[in-house]
């Protein structure tokens, strides 16, 4: 199973952070910490797997993805195949792209609850529940139109509420 | 694209960003919670789309790493959203819950209605709620209606996949609630499934269930295979499925998963079909130039190694893996490097591989150099896997070689992988030597304690060694800088076999202790007292006596007979005081006993610290298929082709944990009542790390006692152990009374029965009657008087271990003649523990005085309540408790040979009661039972055992239960039932009973009486 999905800018600032198995909001900046402290620390073309049990305890792997700005890191148990759980960033990597067109960090910070839709239609209560980018998208186009429609009844009574905030 | 517009989230986190500082965006984050919070208070303004808005802005708080409160308003608020929005912002505020929070409990039912109801939006949202949270409730109230949408015919695959993992996720969570039964047939029709989406879902489903019990599902065993086949083949496979030119690869790296699960494919056909599908992913992949094709082409064949493995594979097939294996690890891409020793390091478990993996040796040592440290990790794990006796000079010496440059984060283990195969593997002593001496030479901040503990017992148990390593020692002293756990193993060599030296040049005893005195200055207080232990060797050995040498070293003492810290000051006295008796000293100072065999503590922690099993057992099969040279010496040679005197055994036994109770409570108990400091046994924890420590610490005591120690004992009449211990005042009467009977035996007996006779001698005789309720138990004494005149000065003191609370009625003074007292004992058990109550009984007849120190039975099964499971209440909990330290695993050997019927008998009487027909094999026993103590309240425990039918004398053992300390104290324990042989008398745990009674003689000069008298 997987355990947690984080992305975190190069200078270890979160900008997504999912764990499939309840953790207090303490236990969540630390493990980030660490794992930051970690990646920091190592070189450009080396391999994408990184020793996770010290940080994460016992039976836990984490792979990474370093993509201009950030990392994409996924740690999970001997249950996944490691290389698979590389390719699926791969996959949430694209889909964003496909998303935002040309996605950077920009996109990601302003469109924190974009990815976690996205994460969410990808990952399951850490399985992997779509594989095929053009699948998670149909999802997501599904999801904005409903947005879309929902926000576009709610504002007109409330519309001078919310410009007075 | 357009996104869902929520601008006050990004106006929001806009402000967060220009935050200068860490104060500032603290400020800005408090200021938003408290709106939302008077929002949510208001309600009745809010709209659903703000509701959702402040969702997403708490959880955006909450990634920033501050504590959201999500109270009360805002659950009220959310529980029955009837809009999109709200439960959108329901479903995902779940993330910041865990699954006790009353919010869960609350919302079930609206969320139940969502499941069951006709939108599917609707359905995916409450799905992906449960499916993050997976809690028990929702397990039981959701469970069959989850169950319903995914084989529903009439869903979309978008809500049937969630509804897969929905399902998987709360029966991973709480397999005891959520029913598989009958699952086996839907599971097979949901594998038919032509979208590959809902499929991946369903395959990881089935993983989940087969991997708990694979029997029912071998039905899908051919639609696996079949699946794999259509990938493999890329019929049928959607272009949005196919990943770099690959068929779904995540499903078929699921497949091969599910696929290992099995234990053997019985039906040709499939199994050939299999094979091919196998083949054609071992031959057919190569490295390219897309990395993104490169990691899934090979997540596939990794996986396909893995089964090829798992099945057990024709040798060919097998050598076609290890040969591919050999070119990953080769390879520019890093990946790749690092899975193919990884994989490596998998197949080991594969006896026959192993000769095919050793002709890669040199690449495999060229990749701990490798600037990957993931890959250098890798490569030293495949090292100490594949290490046996033909390699491991090469290996360690690589190993050490390497120790200089390698990064910090890996010394550590570094060290240790390196001890611990030198000591398994060494194929000659002195090499042993030499390895640990330069391991600690170059990474002494690295070398645990118990790494120099070790070398020192080898030496002393081995005398050819002596001479050699005492000269390496000096040699080292004679560097610049060494470390300092350099100083405490050369100091203590020196000072036990310097001699040995004396005709080398630089090795008179003088230059040695000068040498050694150097290093004083500059080492911490806890190597002083090992320093001063050496002095005191030196100048016993020196003959004749070099005066100038033996003024120099008495001043030393003087100086630190004032010392703040006691153990030095206290050695300080003593060898003053000692090294005045002349050539007394040499009987007194003479070199420490051999000591006693045990599994070397390194083992143990490295086994600890392994997580990976395959390379664990692994090595552990290496270790038994060729016993070292070093182990063998050690264990099979009898020093000077006698035993060793039972004395010296027992003395080293008196500290060590090793399934020894009875001293280390004797010594708690004296403890107690002397307030002698005796650094060994406050540290009697269960730790097995201490197993090995304690002895070591034995030697670190003043040697002096060592041997006042034998002397007292093999002087005295013991009829327990107790009085080895050198604490107690050598001017006590020994007694003069035998028991009747053997006390051991007794206490054994009534280790398993609830009454009977603990002790008895011609005079009196002391029952027992004992009532255990939970963690609670009533021991009631009885002592009869057997004579026609008085018992007088009778005292009994209970000396309870740390983890029971005793308290004793009152105990007469005085037992009329032919008289029966009765005295109750309240027993609380606190914590679960093996150590043992000291009953310490005396009294008066005559002139007599007889005092016994006898183990009271208030033991760890006492406080255990026999329960019978079910299969389908032990399968779950013993899967949920996984591994170390809650699941512990030891192979057994010298088992006292029994049928099994008479093995389920012992259980039973042990109160660990075997359930039958659990485990499929009729060679195994499947038990279990409950553990009371005010600690852990009620514990369940389970317990397998696993005989070899061909020999009765071994067996593997299994515990588990939810507390570390209980399993492990339970599994030694039943581990002591399983080797404890009550017809001889040699038991491990036992003195031998003292044949001829015999009163000491203890003149008045002997050093041990004078020495006993300091203390």
């Amino acid at each position: 199973m997987i355990r947690a999905v984080i992305v975190m800018n190069t200078q270890g600032k979160p900008r997504l952070a999912k764990f499939y198995d309840y953790q207090p909001v303490e236990k969540q900046q630390e493990l980030i910490r660490s794992v930051f402290a970690a990646l920091s620390n190592r070189a450009e073309n080396v391999s994408n797997f990184m020793e996770a049990e010290s940080i994460f305890g016992p039976d836990s792997r984490l792979v990474y993805k370093h993509y201009a700005t950030l990392y994409f890191v996924f740690v999970f148990d001997s249950s996944e195949n490691e290389l698979a759980m590389l390719d699926l960033i791969q996959v949430f990597v694209e889909t964003l792209d496909k998303c935002f067109r040309n996605v950077c960090e920009l996109d990601i910070v302003f469109n924190y609850s974009k990815m976690q839709s996205i994460l969410d239609e990808i990952i399951f209560g850490g399985q992997v529940l779509e594989t095929s980018s053009v699948e998670v998208m149909k999802a997501i186009e599904e999801i904005s139109k409903l947005e879309a429609a929902s926000n576009a009844i709610s504002l007109i009574p409330y519309a001078s509420g919310w410009s007075r905030r | 694209m357009a996104l869902s517009g929520m601008r006050g989230l990004s106006v929001f986190i806009s402000d967060i960003r220009n935050c200068q500082n860490k104060e500032q965006e603290r400020l800005r984050v408090d200021k938003e919670l408290g709106n939302v919070r008077t929002r949510f208070k208001n309600e009745k303004g809010l709209t659903p789309y703000e509701k959702k808005k402040y969702v997403w802005k708490m959880l955006y708080i909450y990634m920033l790493g501050y504590d959201v409160d999500f109270g009360h308003m805002e659950t009220v608020s959310l529980i029955s959203a009837p809009k999109y929005p709200e439960k959108q912002a329901r479903s995902y505020s779940t993330c910041m819950l865990n699954e006790n929070h009353d919010f869960l409990r609350l919302a079930i039912n609206t969320v139940r209605n969502d499941i069951i109801g006709r939108n599917e939006t609707f359905q995916c949202l409450a799905l992906t709620m449960v499916g993050n949270i997976g809690g028990r409730e929702f397990a039981e109230s959701l469970a069959p209606d989850v169950q319903k949408l995914l084989i529903s015919s009439s869903c979309r695959p978008l809500v049937r996949k969630k509804a897969a993992l929905c399902l998987l996720r709360l029966y991973r969570k709480n397999a005891d609630v959520v029913n598989v039964d009958g699952w086996a047939d839907r599971m097979t029709q949901l594998l038919d499934e032509r979208d590959l989406g809902v499929l991946t879902s369903s395959m990881s489903l089935l993983v989940a269930l087969v991997s708990n019990n694979h029997e029912a599902y071998w039905s899908c065993l051919p639609k696996c295979v079949k699946i794999l086949e259509r990938l493999a083949r890329n019929q049928d496979v959607p272009q949005e499925y196919t990943y770099y030119g690959i068929p779904s690869p995540w499903l078929q790296v699921k497949t091969m998963r599910a696929l290992q699960y099995f234990p053997v494919i019985e039906d040709p056909n499939t199994r050939r079909s299999l094979f091919e599908v196998l083949q054609r992913v071992l031959v057919g992949t190569d490295v390219v130039k897309n990395v993104n094709k490169n990691n899934a082409s090979h997540a596939v064949l990794f996986e396909a190694l893995s089964l090829v493995m798992h099945l057990d594979a024709e040798k060919e097939m097998m050598s076609q893996c290890v040969a591919l294996l050999g070119k990953f690890i080769a390879v520019r891409e890093p990946n790749i490097r690092y899975l193919g020793l990884e994989n490596m390091t998998r197949m080991l478990m594969v006896t026959d591989v192993q000769e095919i993996i050793k002709k890669h040796q040199a690449q495999i040592i060229t990749s701990l150099k490798d600037p990957d440290i993931s890959i250098r990790r890798r490569a030293l794990d495949l090292l100490y896997g594949m290490c046996d006796v033909s390699n491991a000079k090469d290996i360690v010496e690589e190993l050490l070689q390497y120790l200089s440059t390698s990064d910090f984060a890996m010394r550590e283990e570094l060290s240790l992988k390196a001890a611990i195969l030198a000591e398994k593997f060494a194929p000659d002593l002195s090499w042993y030597v030499d390895v640990i001496l330069q391991l600690i030479d170059k990474a002494g901040d690295f070398v645990s304690d118990d790494i120099w503990f070790r070398v020192v017992q080898f030496v002393t148990n081995n005398e050819d060694l002596q001479p050699y390593a005492a000269l390496k020692a000096r040699e080292y002293l004679d560097k610049p800088a060494i470390h300092e756990t350099m100083v405490k193993v050369s100091a203590y060599l020196l000072g036990e076999y310097s001699h040995l030296l004396a005709r080398r040049p630089g090795c008179s005893p003088k230059e040695i202790f000068i040498i050694i005195h150097e290093k004083l200055p500059t080492v911490s207080t806890p190597t002083i007292p090992i320093l001063l232990s050496t002095y005191a060797k030196i100048l016993m050995h020196t003959q004749p006596p070099d005066p100038e040498l033996q003024n120099q070293i008495l001043a030393i003492f003087q100086k630190y007979e004032s010392c703040i810290d006691a153990e030095i000051q206290q050695r300080a006295v003593e060898y003053f005081t000692l090294s005045r008796k002349g050539p007394a000293l040499a009987d007194i100072l003479a070199e420490m006993p051999k000591f006693p065999e045990r599994q070397s503590a390194l083992i143990k922690k490295a086994e600890d610290i392994e997580t990976d099993t395959a390379e664990q057992s692994a090595i552990k099969l290496r270790a038994q298929q060729q016993i070292s040279n070093a182990l063998v010496v050690t264990d099979y040679r009898p020093p000077n082709g006698t035993p060793p005197p039972v004395s010296s055994l027992n003395l080293v036994k008196v500290s060590s944990t090793s399934s020894n109770s009875d001293y280390n409570s004797v010594d708690q108990g004296a403890d107690h009542t002397n307030g002698t400091v005796s650094k060994s046994d406050s540290q009697t924890a269960s730790a097995d790390l201490l197993g090995d420590l304690l002895g070591p610490l034995a030697i670190e005591g003043p040697p002096g006692a060592a041997t006042s120690e034998q002397s007292v004992l093999s002087g005295g009449d013991v009829p327990s152990a107790a009085d080895a211990a050198a604490i107690v005042p050598v001017q006590d009467q020994p007694n003069s009374v035998q028991p009747i009977g053997n006390i051991a035996e007794r206490f054994h007996a009534l280790c398993l029965k609830d009454s009977g006779v603990l002790y008895e001698d011609p005079y009196i005789q002391i029952g027992i009657k004992a009532d255990w309720r939970a963690h609670q138990g009533r021991l009631v004494l009885f002592l009869g008087n057997k004579n026609t005149s008085p018992l007088v000065s009778v005292q009994a003191l209970i000396l309870p271990p740390l983890n029971l609370k005793m308290e004793l009625s009152l105990v007469p003074d005085t037992i009329p003649p032919r008289a029966q007292v009765q005295c109750p004992l309240e027993i609380i058990n606190l914590r679960p523990s093996r150590d043992v109550a000291v009953l310490d009984f005396s009294y008066k007849f005559g002139t007599n005085v007889v005092n016994n120190k006898l183990r009271l039975p208030a033991v760890i099964n006492k406080f255990l309540q026999p329960i019978q499971l079910s299969a389908e209440e032990f399968f779950p909990q013993w899967r949920s408790l996984s591994g170390p330290p809650l699941k512990l695993q030891e192979v057994v050997r010298g088992v006292r040979p029994l049928p099994l019927m008479e093995l389920a008998n012992l259980f039973n009487s042990c109160r660990v009661m075997v359930c039958p027909g659990l485990d499929p094999n009729p060679n195994n026993l499947v038990a279990s039972t409950t553990f009371y103590s005010e600690s852990t309240r009620a514990m369940l425990c389970l317990v397998r055992i696993e005989t070899d039918p061909a020999d009765r004398t071994q067996l593997r053992m299994t515990v588990a239960s939810g507390d570390p300390t209980l399993t492990f104290e339970l599994k030694e324990f039943i581990k002591e039932q399983l080797v404890y042989i009550p017809e001889a008398s040699h038991g491990p745990t036992q003195v031998p009973a003292p044949a001829v009674p015999q009163a000491p003689v203890i003149p008045p000069d002997d050093p041990a009486a004078i020495l006993a008298g300091l203390l």
